[in-house]
């Protein structure tokens, strides 16, 4: 551990030995424990405080923190932040429905995501850009990243905004590949790839609401921008302000009225057509951001899946229908499709790929009649999975499509596939060159 | 929340791989469970593409249990397929080596003595491909060897080896733990034979580089010693054939090994890289797993 790292836990047991040893003291003493002993944090810190008879409850007692200090390990925290984004979710626990809520909280020092766990404890009329007093929650790390959990013992008392100095007004330049979940004050320049207006209910009532993509080079993010700027595809925007919040793992950055908008001539960014095609992921950089809009994967299909080739599905709910029957509905009769249903893996790291009709027709050359006629005479479903298998496996593609993430992994909907063309002697070529020197 | 995260299928070369002597399991009964390279790949899943030389059903048409060859610039993969894997073992029977093909595959040591680490790929999906799809092949398994011999380098300038401090550099953090668990199991790990080997692939797909590594090889005083390793091999195969009783399988490599090492003291890699080019020269083969046999 640095000392930067080790500093705030310098503090806990300094404070909780009430001057009986000096910040220096403490810090051998804790470095001993960490390194030479090897010892946890935790109980490092506690078998410290107790050494030197202090009361090791003291190290979670009420002290008030920044959020750029919360390192993750704090079992009972303090301290006062404005709401930056506020969501609800619905989850399961103990096989129950229940309500949580998530978002970011935010002080003059940084943003830190947070959870509240239970309803019952939150002020009803709560909602985005209020300042609140947070009493008794604690913080875990996940990602690498230290959050907040707002439990059952915890405690929110909405404050006056004063009491929480504005963000820094330094707001971060960020490239849209780079863009995060939890960050804020971002300041994003790139081109509008599309635009949508929509109507949403919001807490405070129905809200219109301009969502769609912006790109830079590196790139590109879902935006929804809570204010009518006159947003055009095409133009290229210079944002400052604005947070990002993940749905399903796709990292959205959203900006309202507070935020800066500045229309830029544009001469230096890509063109519409140019940007189209940027945005190539490894999986591994994909898994670590939870997901991406429109993104581009170079990668092999190493497994199609059970459920490929010419399906059935149920007429009322779509459902793929297994042995004449539904999940839900019995018996039905099926409606007849086609999708793949596969493994990429770029030897970074793996995902579900999911191939329409429309693209699967495409791959094999024909349409869904001709699969059912071939289905008929060789009187075998599963000799459409035989030839998409032939088709795929083992080749290099080229896949665009959004990413999406969940508890079962990563999942890509196919937009476009094409042959990879690479000139793969020449790439061995510049690796040779790069090795051999 | 955690995300279950499907095991990625690792394009890595064959002679890092049969390296391998650590397997690490993950606790639990549901947990996968690794084989640890030198380099610190934690490999559970596997992508090959290579040239399939020999199949054989060791098992009875009812129950077959097939056993193939692929072949890579580095060395051959060991691959099976038994009854669980049908479509499998269909496939490797209807393929008449020499043939390109690729091989997705669970990755699997054996160890059927104290001595003896036996590293193959349990085959899921064997398909034809062609020579292109090979070369691809070999440019992300050079990406892949690269950009580990490139991690355990940053990790062996370490006093100790912290995982955060590799990831701190921009190094995965699952790779960041294999280099770790690799430099405490594997005692010494000579990145310089890997930079050769990588280098040496490479050049094995590009016809014009041939040309010109062969002539800086020759150059090097290293090739006669490998020379002189890859005589004193045979000779000691000759002596074994004269001295002990003729087996179907030839003699046991660490067997062959122990009595090279009687003559010379050489490492246990110069020795597998002897016998790897005596293989290839075409004056030794592989009749059974980890055996060696002359060729008159």
């Amino acid at each position: 551990m640095n000392k930067k790292e080790i500093a705030p836990h310098v503090e806990d047991i300094t404070r909780a030995l009430n001057g009986k040893l000096s910040k220096q003291e403490v810090e051998e003493q804790l470095q001993m424990y960490l390194e030479d002993y090897g010892v946890p944090l935790a109980e490092a810190k506690r078998a410290i405080v107790n050494k030197h008879e202090g009361n090791p409850g003291d190290l979670y007692t009420k002290v008030e923190k920044k959020i750029d200090d919360i390192t993750g390990d704090e079992r009972s925290l303090y301290f006062k932040a404005r709401i930056v984004s506020l969501n609800e979710k619905e989850i399961t626990a103990n096989d129950e429905p229940k309500t949580i809520f998530y978002g970011i909280f935010g002080d003059d020092t940084g943003t830190i995501p947070f959870t509240i766990w239970d309803k019952s404890i939150m002020p009803s009329e709560l909602s985005e850009s209020d300042t609140v007093k947070i009493s008794n929650s604690y913080a875990n790390v996940w990602n690498d990243k230290p959050q907040v959990n707002v439990g059952e013992r915890a405690s929110i008392e909405i404050i006056d905004e004063n009491e929480v100095p504005q963000f820094s007004s330094e707001s971060i330049a960020c490239n849209t590949k780079d863009i995060r979940e939890g960050m804020s004050n971002l300041h994003v320049t790139g081109r509008v790839l599309s635009v949508e207006k929509k109507t949403v209910q919001t807490n405070s009532g129905e809200k219109d609401l301009f969502s769609g993509i912006i790109a830079d080079e590196s790139g590109k993010v879902q935006f929804s921008a809570w204010h009518d700027f006159d947003i055009k595809v095409d133009d290229v925007l210079k944002v400052k302000g604005g947070y990002v919040r993940s749905w399903r793992g796709i990292p959205q950055f959203n900006f309202g009225e507070d935020a800066s908008v500045e229309k830029l001539s544009g001469d230096e960014m890509p063109s519409l057509d140019e940007l189209k095609d940027v945005g190539c992921m490894t999986i591994s950089e994909l898994a670590r951001r939870g997901g991406a809009v429109e993104t581009i994967v170079d990668a092999v299909v190493i497994d199609v899946k059970a459920g490929s080739g010419l399906i059935f599905r149920c007429p009322e709910c779509n459902r793929v229908v297994q042995s004449g029957s539904c999940r839900v509905h019995g018996r039905v009769e099926g409606e007849p499709d086609l999708r793949v249903k596969g493994i990429l893996d770029d030897g970074t790291g793996a995902l579900t790929v999911i191939i329409n009709r429309e693209l699967t027709e495409d791959i094999l050359g024909y349409d869904l009649d001709k699969a059912i006629e071939k289905a008929k005479d060789r009187m075998d479903h599963g000799v459409i999975k035989d030839e998409i298998e032939d088709m795929l496996i083992a080749q290099p593609l080229r896949v665009k499509g959004n990413v999406t993430s969940d508890d079962y992994g990563l999942m890509m909907v196919a937009s476009e596939i094409q042959q990879r063309s690479i000139d793969v002697k020449k790439e061995i070529k510049n690796l040779l060159d790069e090795v051999a020197i | 929340m955690s995300m279950i995260e499907r095991e990625v299928a690792w394009r890595i070369f064959a002679s890092e791989y049969n390296n391998s002597t650590l397997e690490i399991s993950g606790g639990s009964e549901r947990s996968p469970s690794y084989v640890v390279t030198p380099l610190g790949a934690m490999v559970n899943r596997l992508y090959v593409v290579g040239v399939l030389t020999e199949t054989e059903n060791m098992g009875t048409p009812e129950e077959p249990m097939w056993r193939g060859r692929v072949s890579d610039p580095t060395g051959t993969y060991f691959i099976n397929a038994g009854q669980y894997q049908p479509g499998v073992a269909t496939t490797l029977a209807s393929l008449e080596p020499p043939t390109f093909v690729a091989v997705v595959g669970k990755a699997n040591i054996y160890k059927p003595d104290e001595e003896t680490v036996l590293t193959s790929v349990r085959a899921e999906l064997v398909k034809e491909v062609n020579e292109e799809q090979r070369d691809l092949w070999i440019l992300e398994a050079g990406r892949s060897l690269k950009e580990r011999l490139g991690a355990v380098e940053e990790a062996l300038k370490m006093e100790e080896v912290s995982i955060d401090e590799l990831v701190r550099i921009g190094y995965e953090r699952k790779l960041a733990e294999g280099v770790k668990k690799a430099l405490e199991h594997y005692r010494s790990i000579d990145t310089n034979r890997y930079w050769e080997r990588l280098e040496d692939a490479l050049g094995f797909a590009l016809p014009e580089y041939e040309d010109r590594s062969e002539l800086i090889r020759t150059e090097e005083d290293e090739e006669e010693d490998d020379d002189n390793i890859e005589e004193l091999v045979l000779e000691v195969l000759d002596e074994m054939e004269n001295e002990e009783e003729q087996t179907e399988d030839g003699f046991e490599y660490d067997d062959i090994l122990e009595k090279v090492k009687e003559k010379e003291d050489i490492t246990e890699e110069e020795f597998d890289e002897a016998t790897r080019s005596l293989r290839k020269k075409g004056h030794v083969f592989e009749p059974a797993l980890g055996c060696l046999k002359r060729i008159y």
